[in-house]
């Protein structure tokens, strides 16, 4: 490498064991964030540009006035030209050796070659030919030339430490399509050695995640970046998207439902016992204190999914399945206890406003989260124990009541806590990615059952192989616990007002510059093995966007009832015969046929058709009798007032 | 504050047996000049401001010369005053509005009595040159000193000189300011090609109301070309030129002579000469002395104090 410039140290800017400052010639190939090499004394440093100034020796500024007589043009005259310094400070980045550490040496500074990347940024600790563990996050590119940078997946996934947090402005792609692309980019490479993984990402917005499946049309740089990462650009092969329906019931609630990708989408349907272990979601702080936690407890401990017998309400014992039933046990004890024990306000310890409270809190939901709670009791979940590696399933819950997405969260997230504690997922690790992170775990606000169990995540996930991958336009309003907590930190461009908060006054302000204006496609990036944040540049991933794809793929209109079941039949046997399922429609309540199209769904049965025929009731065809022909009738008789016709 | 350059001649000083001092001389930084009056010969008439004209910058490459000096009083060998200087001169030449090095020298001195330096001389490094102060006068630290700093000054003069010379060598028709008094050399006072940029006036040249034509003259105007008498070797015509406006500021404000060589050649190119120093008022120069000091002289003076570190 050729020489860039050369380490100077005054008494005002003296070379520190962590901070050095240069100077090179003023058309040298460098900028922010440029990683050098510095010789001297015997020792190696390697250190990443933070920060840049330039100056003349002018005196004043009045100096420049009076040599140019007060006219700007005439500067431009001036027979010579005043010599100008470019005067870097770089953070340093590792020192060879390592001890004792001392002041970075007045040595020689050149550009960084592939190898001084590899090395300053540690990565030769864990990238190596025998037991490679990076994970390819993008090119470190300067001056010409570009390194691959890797995350080590000890420190991504776990156990050293976990989790990644994205923050960028909204508009740019670049948190989704960073996130995809690591996504990708860990799939291929994560080591054989470290188990499967999966990941789960939940769609909030949009179709943002609803086309991971779908190749996307890259250019030549694009592929040519995919390439020096070692990597194929090809999209998830193995994914599931899950979503509840809409309020009718039998149409999904999801933009990817144009008919060439539904295969892939399936109903993501819960049912009482699902919603119960999870109502405190539900309930506000000042819902859930002890009596209603009590009742709650009782109902699922006791009722729920069980034969309960209350004698003082009615003498046939309770089957509670469904919400229906739920609410008749309710209205079962009102009336008891306005009729039964007249003026009576307790039952079985639990205090009728507490009861009621609990009933209507419970009733709500099924109102608000329409299409994702089902009445009827058959529930369609994701693949609880049957996680396939490198899959990725999609919960797309962008259309939904944000009540029904904290829902969401909370089940999901704990659920996959529960199995991976119980090591029955599938897989041995699993990725949740949240987009938005700031409007479910914010700084400020009340502790709500979501907030508590991201923090949980971030703090404890990566013992049990859960691992969060969290995006958000402003981290300063996420709780800090949570973001603080992610082992890799990425910044996309950045909102000026939120560099300006405090969180960020570590980054030099030159680096905040780049950052503002930071392009698509490059993030700044920090790993517990990188001493001082590195920009990279990520390829766009292999998969469509959410804009793409619905521009390839652009919803279909909802359908009318009929159709819609018959679509949903055909996608587990592509035989089934619209006019056969329309006439088992005919007439038939709805609730009863989204019933047996749940539990088809659910049990894909071999038979699809003739299962779902066997859910719906049998029914007495409507007609009206007609007199029998073939029997004379008898004799009319005007004159008989006694006669029959 | 004694720089660290004397460091190891203040070291070996003591070793032979001296005192050493830690105070920088007096005038450490450059030529001392008594104030003087030394009358010349108007050459151009009587004398007079003549208007040159509009700035008109040189396009062809220009060379600046200049020279600095460091003196620190090392200390005593019994009461003789052993003084250390450091010495330099170079040349860079402009070529596209940017200054580069042609050439350069330094040297090193140590200057005493001839019996102070025989005891010093053993442990002296070979690179430090030893100059003797003439021992005719009795001793006396203070006029010792002071006949120590002519040395210097002369030792300075001589490497301008040889920078010059080794300058000429390779660019022999390359405009070359000088600065100080083209009458140091002959070769110099001779150079078609060479103009002295003066910015001292200790001495003058004028009395009276020629005086007060010469300290008056307006901003880009210069006075009539005059012969000054000078002690020095080689002869040269004169004249002062005015860069920036001095009322209100002072009678030398911005106030240089200028010399070139006595020929006819140089009666004739005076005003279009002096229209090329006024281009070189700007950019104006970071230093107190801005008013006067040239930018591409000041820049030769900046790159010499930065070799011998900032001195």
């Amino acid at each position: 490498m050729s020489m860039l410039g050369r380490v100077l140290a005054t008494e005002l800017k003296p070379s520190t064991p962590h901070q050095f400052h240069f100077w090179t010639a003023a058309d040298a190939v460098l900028g922010i964030g440029t990683i050098v090499r510095v010789e001297g004394d015997a020792r190696t440093v390697f250190g990443v540009v933070t920060e840049a100034v330039a100056y003349a020796d002018l005196a004043r500024p009045m100096d420049a006035v009076i040599g140019a007589d007060g006219d700007p043009a005439r500067t431009a005259d001036d027979p010579t030209l005043r010599p100008e310094i470019r005067l870097w400070t770089a953070a340093v980045l590792r020192q060879l050796p390592e001890e004792p550490m001392q002041p970075v040496p007045l040595g020689t500074v050149t550009a960084a070659s592939n190898d001084d990347v590899r090395i300053a940024l540690r990565m030769d600790a864990y990238v190596n030919e025998d037991a490679s563990t990076g994970i390819p996050i993008g090119l470190y590119a300067a001056g010409g030339m570009s390194a691959p940078v890797y995350l080590d997946a000890d420190f991504l996934v776990g156990p050293e430490a976990a989790h990644l947090n994205i923050t960028g402005v909204s508009g740019l792609a670049t948190k989704t399509s960073a996130v995809t692309f690591l996504m990708q980019s860990l799939f291929q490479t994560f080591p054989a050695g470290k188990g499967s993984v999966a990941a789960v990402c939940f769609n909030v917005k949009g179709p943002d995640l609803c086309f991971l499946d779908q190749a996307a049309p890259l250019g030549t740089d694009d592929l040519a970046l995919w390439r020096q990462l070692g990597l194929v650009a090809s999209p998830f092969t193995d994914l599931t998207v899950y979503a509840p329906y809409k309020a009718d019931g039998v149409n999904l609630n999801t933009l990817r439902s144009h008919p060439a990708l539904v295969d892939r989408v399936e109903p993501l349907v819960w049912g009482l016992r699902e919603i119960l272990d999870y109502a405190e979601v539900v309930l506000n702080r000042d819902d859930v204190d002890a009596k209603a936690d009590a009742l709650l407890d009782f109902l699922a401990d006791r009722v729920v999914g069980k034969r309960f017998d209350a004698p003082e309400l009615r003498a046939a014992p309770f089957a509670v399945e469904t919400f229906a039933d739920l609410d008749e046990l309710f209205r079962a004890i009102f009336d008891h206890l306005e009729t039964t024990q007249r003026g009576g306000e307790v039952w079985r310890t639990h205090h009728v406003a507490t009861i009621r409270k609990v009933r209507n809190r419970l009733g709500n939901i099924a109102t608000r989260a329409r299409g994702l709670v089902t009445d009827d009791g058959v529930a369609n979940d994701l693949p609880w124990g049957e996680f396939r590696d490198r899959s990725v399933t999609v919960v797309d819950v962008a259309g939904v009541d944000p009540l029904a997405q904290d829902l969401v969260f909370a089940r999901v997230i704990s659920r996959l806590r529960e199995h991976l504690e119980r090591r029955d997922l599938g897989v041995d690790h699993i990725v949740v990615f949240v987009d938005e992170l700031n409007k479910y775990a914010p700084a400020d606000g009340p502790e709500t059952h979501v907030k508590k169990m991201l923090l949980d995540l971030s703090e404890r996930g990566r013992y049990l192989g859960l691992v969060l991958f969290s995006a958000q336009q402003f981290r300063s309003q996420v709780l800090r616990r949570v973001v603080g907590n992610a082992g890799t930190t990425a910044y996309g461009r950045m909102d000026s007002d939120e560099l300006a908060m405090p969180g960020y006054a570590t980054l030099p302000p030159a680096v905040k510059a780049k950052l503002a204006a930071l392009p698509k496609g490059e993030l700044l990036l920090r790993h517990p093995h990188f001493t001082q944040p590195v920009f990279v540049r990520f390829p766009r991933p292999a998969s469509l966007s959410g804009r793409e794809g619905i521009e390839h793929f652009p919803p279909a209109a909802d359908l009318p009832f009929a159709d819609a079941v018959i679509q949903r039949l055909r996608l587990l046997d592509p035989t089934v015969r619209a006019d056969d399922v329309r006439a088992l429609l005919a007439d038939r309540p709805e609730v009863e046929v989204r019933a047996a199209l749940s539990a088809t769904t659910r049990r894909r049965p071999d038979a699809p058709f003739a299962f779902f025929r066997g859910m719906l009731r049998k029914t007495i065809p409507n007609t009206t009798p007609e007199p029998a022909r073939g029997i004379t009738p008898l004799a009319h008789d005007d004159a008989d007032p006694f006669a029959p016709y | 504050m004694a720089s660290l350059t004397f460091h190891p001649l203040r070291r070996r000083l003591a070793l032979a047996g001296g005192h050493t001092a830690t105070a920088a001389a007096d005038a450490a930084g450059g030529r001392r000049e008594t104030a003087s009056y030394r009358p010349a010969k108007l050459v151009e008439g009587p004398l007079r401001a003549i208007a040159v004209g509009a700035p008109i910058a040189w396009t062809e490459p220009v060379a600046f010369l200049d020279g600095t000096q460091h003196v620190e009083l090392l200390g005593y060998l019994g009461t003789d005053p052993v003084l250390g200087a450091d010495v330099r001169a170079a040349v860079r030449v402009r070529r596209a509005r940017r200054l580069t090095l042609s050439t350069e020298a330094h040297e090193r001195l140590v200057v005493a009595r001839p019996h102070a330096l025989a005891r010093l001389a053993p442990s002296l490094p070979g690179a430090v040159r030893a100059i003797p102060v003439d021992d005719a006068e009795p001793p006396h630290p203070i006029a010792d000193a002071e006949r120590a700093h002519a040395l210097v000054d002369r030792a300075r003069t001589a490497l301008e000189i040889e920078v010059a010379r080794r300058f000429r060598a390779v660019e022999p028709t390359t405009w070359c300011l000088v600065d100080g008094s083209l009458a140091t050399s002959p070769d110099w006072a001779r150079d078609p090609q060479m103009l002295g940029v003066v910015k001292s006036h200790a001495t003058l040249p004028f009395t009276d109301d020629e005086l007060h034509t010469y300290l008056t003259l307006p901003a880009g105007h210069r006075t009539s070309i005059f012969a000054p008498a000078t002690r020095q070797v080689a002869p040269v015509y004169a004249w002062a030129l005015r860069l920036h406006e001095w009322e209100g500021k002072d009678l030398f404000h911005g106030l240089l002579r200028i010399e070139a060589p006595a020929t006819e050649h140089t009666l004739v190119h005076a005003d279009a000469w002096s229209r090329h120093l006024l281009a070189e008022r700007a950019p104006l120069a970071a230093d107190r002395r801005a008013d006067r000091l040239l930018y591409g002289i000041h820049d030769v003076e900046r790159y010499l104090r930065a070799r011998a570190g900032g001195g």
